[in-house]
């Protein structure tokens, strides 16, 4: 699919905003809301240790309790929106951590295979193909009805190939182009990092997604 | 949390009220969730008229999805026209998505006076869960409760 240079800008940056925006509230909310948090946790469980009246210290330390399954929260609400460990230990890691939790979500089985040797890419080009892996999958929950789905990373020294298949109930792409603006947005978004994302499904006999992204 | 799982033969006797639901009610899928007895995470545990066995790999947390939003806030759930008219995105609702149902109806389940589980059930069809289901439910999740008590 082609752009034209303008629109390609705009998209670009309306998606990167997005994200940055999205790594902003992750952070916030990680190291500022969840700091403060932990030092309140903290306090509780020292005024705790330090009331003698047994009414009170039970209330206290269920507040410690519930202060922590709020930090809890907030640390799984940041590591959603934007994953640490893809930056930090790269995109496999980081997808290996999203399957585990996309499998205990939505009960669908993901086996991931690795061929070739992960090569360092750019921040902006992980979190892109993460997004658009993400995206696949919650098409997977959502439309396909399957049990389980297969993604494979091939890392050859010019491209990554990234599929995404499952067996489920498959689509026309032909419409469901017209209608999804999700398939749109991921062919868009591997189009901004000179990548590419082939859609092919068969009502019946299920999807696979190719995507593509040149390495330099 | 002060319970504990139930035995073999407890297992048995909740499936069994759970496939009596599903019986009396012509429903096409029940299912029963419970809080961890480690943490605050939603499983679900028993299902009748399940299209697969994607139930029990799900766990939601609390606050999230059907069931964890109902053991949260105490309070019964209603989801009718399923993913047309809901409030937030489908995929917040894993159940709906994995055993493809249109309404579904959940009710709090409580041990010691606290929720700590959740009956639901759904139709796959467009057919809507009226008042007297309801009520039914409502009823089941009582006996199920007092049966869940001398289990656990």
């Amino acid at each position: 699919m082609e752009t034209q240079p303008a629109k390609n800008n705009i998209s670009s940056y309306i998606i990167q905003s997005q994200e940055e925006e999205i790594k902003r509230i992750a952070l916030e909310l990680h190291e500022g809301v969840g700091q403060t948090l932990y030092s309140l946790y903290t306090g509780m469980q020292f005024i705790e240790a330090a009331v003698n009246l047994p009414d009170l210290k039970g209330y206290v330390g269920d507040m410690g309790q519930m202060l922590e399954k709020t930090i809890q929260e907030i640390r799984l609400l940041a590591v959603e929106l934007h994953p640490p460990t893809l930056a930090t230990l790269g995109l496999l890691p980081a997808m290996k951590s999203y399957l585990k939790l996309y499998t205990s979500t939505y009960g669908i089985t993901v086996d991931l295979q690795n061929e070739g040797v992960e090569v360092q890419i750019s921040e902006r080009e992980s979190i892109t193909l993460f997004r658009v892996c993400q995206e696949a999958l919650a098409n997977i929950a959502r439309y396909a009805d399957t049990m389980s789905a297969s993604i494979l990373f091939h890392w050859e020294p010019s491209q990554l190939l990234i599929s995404i298949k499952d067996q489920g109930e498959g689509f026309d792409v032909d419409t469901a182009m017209k209608k999804s603006t999700g398939l749109a947005a991921m062919i868009e978004r591997m189009c901004l990092i000179n990548g590419t994302c082939k859609i092919n499904s068969k009502i019946g006999e299920g999807t696979s997604i190719e995507i593509t992204l040149p390495l330099y | 949390m002060e319970y504990k799982e139930c035995s073999q033969a407890g297992n048995g006797q909740i499936d069994q009220a759970c496939e009596k639901v599903l019986s009396e009610l012509e429903c096409d899928f029940v299912g029963l969730a419970l809080q961890n007895t480690d943490g605050p995470d939603v499983r679900w545990h028993y299902a009748a008229g399940n299209s697969n066995e994607k139930y029990k790999r799900i766990t939601v947390r609390y606050g999230k999805g059907i069931a964890g939003k109902v053991i949260s806030t105490g309070r019964p759930m209603y989801l009718e026209n399923f993913p047309e008219d809901i409030s937030g995105k489908a995929l917040e609702y894993p159940i709906m998505l994995a055993e493809s149902l249109n309404f579904a109806y959940a009710v709090p389940i409580h041990f010691k006076g606290i929720p700590k589980g959740v009956l639901l059930i759904g139709n796959r069809t467009g057919q809507p869960i009226n008042e007297g289901e309801q009520s039914t439910v409502r009823s089941a999740a009582r006996r199920l409760e007092e049966k869940l008590s001398s289990l656990i």
